[in-house]
C-alpha cells in the first residue's frame, strides 16, 4: 500500500500531500539529499517511461521532476511491496496537478494556494489499484478487461447463503419500492449497500448475453431491493452515464469510435430494465469500496481526470506526428535563430552536438571516461526542457550548467577544518568525553606519495604545536620504516629549529601484523599524551582482494578517526575504480574520509582526476600536494579548480 | 498643392501647425493633458516604490528558514491561515510578505501614538521581500553567499538588502558538529560583509548603509533548546575558534597561481582577543540574537512565535 505522496516545489515547499501511514520527514529529505543535492545516490532505472527508485529505511521511494513547474512528485512505498502501478500514478498525478493548477503554479502565490487535490488523487490511486495483477502496456484497456474476469467470477460462483436472509429482511422495501424507483424512506439503503454477497449476485449485469436472462430473472426477484435503495439509484444513473463517456477513452487512448465495444456490458443492462443501473452502482461498491455518495463526486471526477489525460497524450502524439518535411525546416531556421537570440527551448538534438564537444573536453583534462560521460548525462538532464535566456547559446548554457555542476560536486558538504577537530577531540569543551589521541590514516597505491603526503601533514600538524606520534605500519615493503625514520628525522630537526610541536616515531620492523601495530601504536599515544597519531600504511593494489581485505581489519582496530587515501593527479581512469574499491574496503559502516591528491604540480590544467575521485565517490578532496617540499601542501580551492577544468 | 508646399518651408509649417486643423487641435491637446498626467506617473511611481526593502535569510539546513518563510507567506495572506509541510531546499526563492500593521516599523518611530495617519498605515501593511537560501553545505556557497554578495555590492534600489538574517536551530546546537557546522557559516557571512563595509570604508567617504544582522534562535518551543543568550555565547566561542583556526590553517591551492586574494581575520586584525559580536559593531555590522519559535503552541494565536524577529524587521524598515 501506498505510505505517502508529496508534491514539493525545488524550494522545499511541500504544496499538497497524502499520507496513509505516518512517514518521517527525514525519508524524504534524505532523498532530497543523497539524490538532488549530493547526487551520491545513482537513481536506479531512470529510463524511460520508469520513475527512478531511492531506498531509504524500509521504504522504498519513486518521484518524477517536472522541471518546468520546479516540481517534485514523490511516491512513498513500503520496500516489501511490489507496486507496479506507481509508475503509472506518478506520470498521471503530475499531469493531472499540472493541468489543474497551471495558472497558481505559474504565478507567484503558488505556495499560499490551497490545492484541493485530494479526490483526484483518491481517484487515481482507486482506478489504478483496482487495475493491479497484470502491468499492462496501456492501462485504459486494462480497465475494461480486468473488470470482466471478477465479474464472471462473482456470477459463477453459487449464490452466496446470506442472500435469502437478506432477502426476507427487507419485505417492506421490496412492497413499498417495487412500483417506484423513488423508493420510500422505509428502505434499507445501507444493507443493500454495505452487504456483500448481494452485491455480487447483483454483479451480473456485466456477463455477456447469455446471463443475461439469468441475472433478469434475479433481479425480478430483488428488484425491490435494488431499487429500495433509492439514493443508491439516483446516484447510480449519474455514475453510469458518466461512466459511458468515461469509456471513450478507454478503446485506444483517444479515439471514441470503439465505444460499443467497451459498453457492451452496459447497453443490454439499458435495454433490458431501469433498474439496471443500480444494480451497477451497488456492485461497484463493492469493488472499489466506495461510499454511495463518494462515488457520485469520484465518477464525475474520474471524466475530467481522463480528459486531461487525454488531452495530454493526444498533444504528445501531435507532437510527435508533427515533424513533416515543412514543419521540420521552419524549426531549423527559427531553432538557429533562436539560437542566436536565445529564448530556445534546449532538446536533447541541439545538446548532442556541444555535449559531446563538452565530454571531449572533459576527457582531455584527464577525467575519468566514466565520470565524464556521467557529468555529461546530469547536464544533460538538467538542460533538457528548460529555455536559453536572452541572447545566450546553447554552448554557453552548457558550459554554465557544466561548471555549476562540477562547482557542486567539488563542494564539500561540510568543510574540514583538521585543526579544529583535533582540538574537539584532544580538549573536548564537554567533560562527557576524555581527552585522547587524534587517529589520521593515510591508504593508497603503491607509489603515490602516502609516505610523502603524511610527513608534509605532520609539518603542517608541527607548525601547530601539536605532539605528533607517527606509526610505521608499513611492515611489508623493504626500507619503508627506514624511509619514514628520515622523514621523522628531518621533521624533529625543523620542529626544533621553529621552536614547534614534538614528533616521534613508532616502529616495530618488518612482517608484523599492521593492524595490531597500529593498535599499538594508538595505546601508546594515549598513555604518552599524544595530540595526534598519524599512521602510514603499506601501498596495496586497489583489485588484489588478499591485500585490500586487510584494511577492514586494520579499520576496526586502529579505529582512525580520519582515513585519507591518497591518488595522484597523474593517473586516469584508473582513478574511479582505485576511489571505489577503497572506499569500500574499510567494511560496512566506515568510508574514507577525504582524498589527498598528490602530484598535481605535475599535471599543470589537466586536474580530472579530482572530478573522477570525488564522482565516483562523492568523498572530499581535503588536500592537494602540489611539490616536494614538506611545505606545499594545500586546502582545494573549488573555483580553482572548476577554473582550470573549464579552461 | 498648397499643402505640399506647405510642408516643405519652415514658414509653411508654421503657417501649417497654426491653422485650425482638427489634427493639429487633437495633437495639442493630446500633449497638453498627457504630458503632466505623464509625469505624474513617472514620478509617483518613483516615490511609491520604497527604497528597498529585501531580506535574505540565511543558515544551516533544517533551521527552519523556509518554515519561516511559508508561515509569513500564510500570515500575510488572507485565505489561508495554516504553514505548509517543508523538506529541504534546493533553490531560493524570493516572496513578499507584509509586515503585520501592529508591529512598529522605524520610520514610524517618531509618530506620535494619536497620530490619525497611523491607522491609515495600518490599512496598508508594509511589504518587503524575504529571500529564502537552500542552507545544505553544497548550495551554500553557490547560493547563499553569493546571493549576499550580488545583494550587499548591488547599487540598484531594487535588489539592494535591507537586513540578513541567519537562522539557527536552538536545539540542535548542543550538539558539537551542528555548532560548528553553523557558526562556519555565520562566520563566512560575516566575513562577507565585514569585507564589504572595509571595502567601501576605504574607497568612499560617504558610507554605505550598514547591513544589521539578526540571529534568529528558532525553536525556543523545544525543551532541549537553548535560550538566545547561550546561543549568542556559543556561536561567539565557536566563531572565536574558527578564527584562530584559520589563521593557522593551509593554504588554498589558488594562492599559488597569483590571485592575491586577501585572507581577512573577522573582528580585530590579529585575532588575539576573544571574538565577541561587539567587536564587529566597529566596522558597522551589528548583530542580534533573538529568540522565537516557528511552530508555536498551537493554543497560541497562529505565528505569535515570530513575532520579535518581525519587530526586528519593523526596525529595519
Amino acid at each position: 500500500m501506498l505510505e505517502a505522496f508529496e508534491i514539493l516545489t525545488t524550494s522545499g515547499v511541500v504544496l499538497w500531500s497524502k499520507t496513509y501511514a505516518p512517514v518521517g520527514s527525514h525519508v524524504i529529505n534524505s532523498l532530497i539529499n543523497d539524490v538532488f543535492i549530493e547526487e551520491k545516490v545513482v537513481p536506479q532505472g531512470a529510463s524511460a517511461g520508469v520513475s527512478p527508485i531511492f531506498k531509504k529505511e524500509k521504504y522504498t521511494l519513486k518521484w518524477k521532476r517536472v522541471k518546468e513547474f520546479n516540481l517534485i512528485f514523490v511516491a512513498v512505498y513500503q520496500s516489501l511491496l511490489h507496486l507496479g502501478w506507481i509508475d503509472r500514478l506518478l506520470e498521471n498525478i503530475s499531469t493531472i496537478f499540472i493541468d489543474l493548477y497551471k495558472d497558481q503554479l505559474k504565478g507567484n502565490r503558488t505556495r499560499i494556494t490551497a490545492y484541493r487535490f485530494d479526490p483526484y488523487f483518491e481517484q487515481q490511486v482507486r482506478e489504478l489499484e483496482d487495475n493491479t495483477g497484470s502491468v499492462a502496456e496501456t492501462y485504459p484497456a486494462e480497465t475494461g478487461e480486468k473488470k470482466d474476469p471478477l465479474v464472471l467470477s462473482d456470477n459463477g460462483g453459487p449464490p452466496p447463503p446470506p442472500v435469502p436472509g437478506l432477502m426476507k429482511a427487507q419485505p417492506q422495501a421490496a412492497l413499498a419500492g417495487a412500483t417506484s424507483d423513488e423508493g420510500t424512506p422505509l428502505a434499507t439503503p445501507d444493507t443493500s449497500r454495505s452487504s456483500t454477497p448481494v452485491g455480487h449476485i447483483l454483479a451480473g449485469k456485466a456477463g455477456p448475453g447469455g446471463r443475461l436472462s439469468r441475472r433478469a430473472k434475479k433481479l425480478q426477484n430483488v428488484s425491490s431491493n435494488a431499487s429500495s435503495g433509492d439514493e443508491t439509484s439516483r446516484k447510480g444513473k449519474a455514475p453510469k452515464g458518466s461512466a459511458k463517456k468515461g469509456r471513450k477513452w478507454d478503446a485506444s487512448g483517444y479515439a471514441d469510435e470503439d465505444d460499443g465495444e467497451i459498453l457492451d456490458y452496459s447497453a443490454p443492462a439499458d435495454d433490458a430494465e431501469p433498474a439496471a443501473p443500480a444494480v451497477e452502482a451497488i456492485s461497484q461498491d463493492d469493488w472499489g469500496r466506495r461510499t454511495g455518495k463518494g462515488q457520485f463526486v469520484l465518477k464525475e471526477l474520474g471524466d475530467e481526470v481522463h480528459d486531461i489525460l487525454d488531452n495530454a497524450d493526444a498533444e504528445k502524439s501531435k507532437g510527435n506526428a508533427s515533424s513533416g518535411i515543412v514543419g521540420s525546416g521552419f524549426n531549423a531556421v527559427g531553432g538557429f535563430f533562436r539560437n542566436i537570440v536565445g529564448g530556445k527551448t534546449l532538446t536533447e538534438a541541439d545538446l548532442q552536438k556541444p555535449l559531446k564537444a563538452m565530454e571531449d573536453h572533459l576527457l582531455k583534462k584527464n577525467v575519468a571516461r566514466e565520470a565524464a560521460v556521467r557529468l555529461c548525462e546530469g547536464v544533460e538532464r538538467e538542460l533538457v526542457g528548460k529555455k536559453t535566456a536572452n541572447f545566450q547559446s546553447v554552448d554557453t548554457a552548457l558550459h554554465i550548467a557544466m561548471e555549476a555542476s562540477l562547482r557542486k560536486m567539488l563542494t564539500p558538504t561540510s568543510s574540514l577544518d583538521l585543526l579544529r577537530e583535533i582540538n574537539a577531540v584532544t580538549a573536548p569543551t564537554t567533560k562527557q568525553h576524555a581527552p585522547r589521541p587524534y587517529v589520521m590514516s593515510i591508504v593508497g597505491v603503491n607509489g603515490v606519495g602516502k609516505s610523502t603526503n603524511l610527513s608534509k601533514i605532520c609539518f603542517f600538524l608541527l607548525q601547530n604545536k601539536y605532539k605528533v606520534l607517527i606509526a610505521a605500519c608499513d611492515t611489508f615493503r623493504s626500507g619503508a620504516v627506514e624511509q619514514l625514520r628520515v622523514h621523522a628525522r628531518n621533521l624533529k630537526e625543523l620542529s626544533v629549529r621553529d621552536g614547534a610541536g614534538d614528533i616521534e616515531l613508532y616502529e616495530k620492523g618488518y612482517g608484523k601484523d599492521a593492524a595490531n601495530v597500529a593498535k599499538d601504536a594508538v595505546d601508546y599515544a594515549a598513555a604518552h599524551k599524544f595530540d595526534v597519531v598519524l599512521i602510514d600504511t603499506a601501498g596495496r593494489r586497489h583489485n588484489d582482494q588478499r591485500l585490500m581485505s586487510s584494511l577492514e581489519k586494520f579499520a576496526k582496530f586502529a579505529n582512525p578517526d580520519k582515513i585519507f587515501m591518497v591518488g595522484e593527479a597523474l593517473v586516469g581512469t584508473d582513478s574511479v575504480m582505485q576511489a571505489r574499491n577503497f572506499n569500500a574496503a574499510f567494511g560496512t559502516g566506515r568510508n574514507l574520509d577525504g582524498f589527498i591528491i598528490s602530484k598535481c604540480d605535475t599535471v599543470g590544467d589537466m586536474v580530472g582526476t579530482l572530478v573522477s575521485m570525488v564522482h565516483a565517490t562523492g568523498i572530499p578532496i581535503v588536500f592537494l600536494g602540489v611539490g616536494q617540499h614538506y611545505g606545499d601542501l594545500r586546502g582545494l580551492s573549488v573555483p580553482w579548480a572548476v577554473s582550470l577544468l573549464m579552461k | 498643392m498648397s499643402s505640399q508646399a506647405g510642408w516643405n518651408s519652415v514658414t509653411g509649417i508654421a503657417t501649417k501647425l497654426l491653422d485650425g486643423s482638427p489634427l493639429a487641435i487633437a495633437i495639442a491637446i493630446l500633449i497638453a493633458f498627457g504630458v503632466p498626467v505623464f509625469l505624474h506617473i513617472v514620478f509617483y511611481r518613483a516615490a511609491a516604490s520604497p527604497p528597498s526593502s529585501n531580506f535574505l535569510l540565511l543558515g544551516p539546513s533544517g533551521a527552519g528558514k523556509t518554515a519561516f518563510t511559508t508561515l509569513l507567506e500564510a500570515k500575510s495572506s488572507p485565505a489561508s491561515k495554516k504553514s505548509q509541510l517543508t523538506h529541504t531546499s534546493q533553490a531560493s526563492t524570493l516572496v513578499s510578505v507584509s509586515l503585520p500593521p501592529t508591529v512598529p516599523t522605524a520610520s514610524n518611530r517618531y509618530r506620535s501614538v494619536n497620530d490619525p495617519s497611523l491607522k491609515d498605515a495600518s490599512r496598508n501593511p508594509i511589504r518587503y521581500c524575504l529571500k529564502d537560501t537552500p542552507g545544505h553545505g553544497k548550495l551554500r556557497t553557490s547560493q547563499g553567499i553569493s546571493e549576499l554578495q550580488s545583494m550587499s555590492s548591488s547599487k540598484d534600489v531594487k535588489t539592494k538588502i535591507r537586513g540578513l538574517l541567519f537562522m539557527v536551530d536552538t536545539a540542535a546546537l548542543v550538539d558539537e558538529a551542528c555548532l560548528r557546522d553553523a557558526a562556519s557559516y555565520l562566520h563566512d557571512v560575516l566575513l562577507v560583509l565585514q569585507k564589504r563595509s572595509m571595502g567601501k570604508g576605504k574607497s568612499s567617504t560617504k558610507r554605505e548603509a550598514e547591513i544589521p544582522v539578526l540571529i534568529a534562535a528558532n525553536k525556543q518551543d523545544l525543551f532541549t533548546s537553548l535560550p538566545p543568550g547561550s546561543v549568542r555565547e556559543k556561536l561567539e566561542a565557536e566563531i572565536d575558534r574558527i578564527r584562530k583556526s584559520k589563521t593557522k590553517g593551509l593554504m588554498d591551492a589558488s594562492m599559488d597561481t597569483g590571485l592575491e586574494t586577501e585572507e581577512d581575520v573577522l573582528g580585530d586584525d590579529d585575532a588575539q582577543g576573544v571574538f565577541t559580536f561587539k567587536l564587529l559593531e566597529q566596522v558597522g555590522i551589528k548583530v542580534d540574537v533573538v529568540g522565537g519559535a516557528v511552530k508555536g503552541d498551537p493554543q497560541e494565536e497562529f505565528g505569535s512565535g515570530v513575532r520579535r524577529w518581525e519587530e526586528w524587521i519593523g526596525m529595519c524598515l
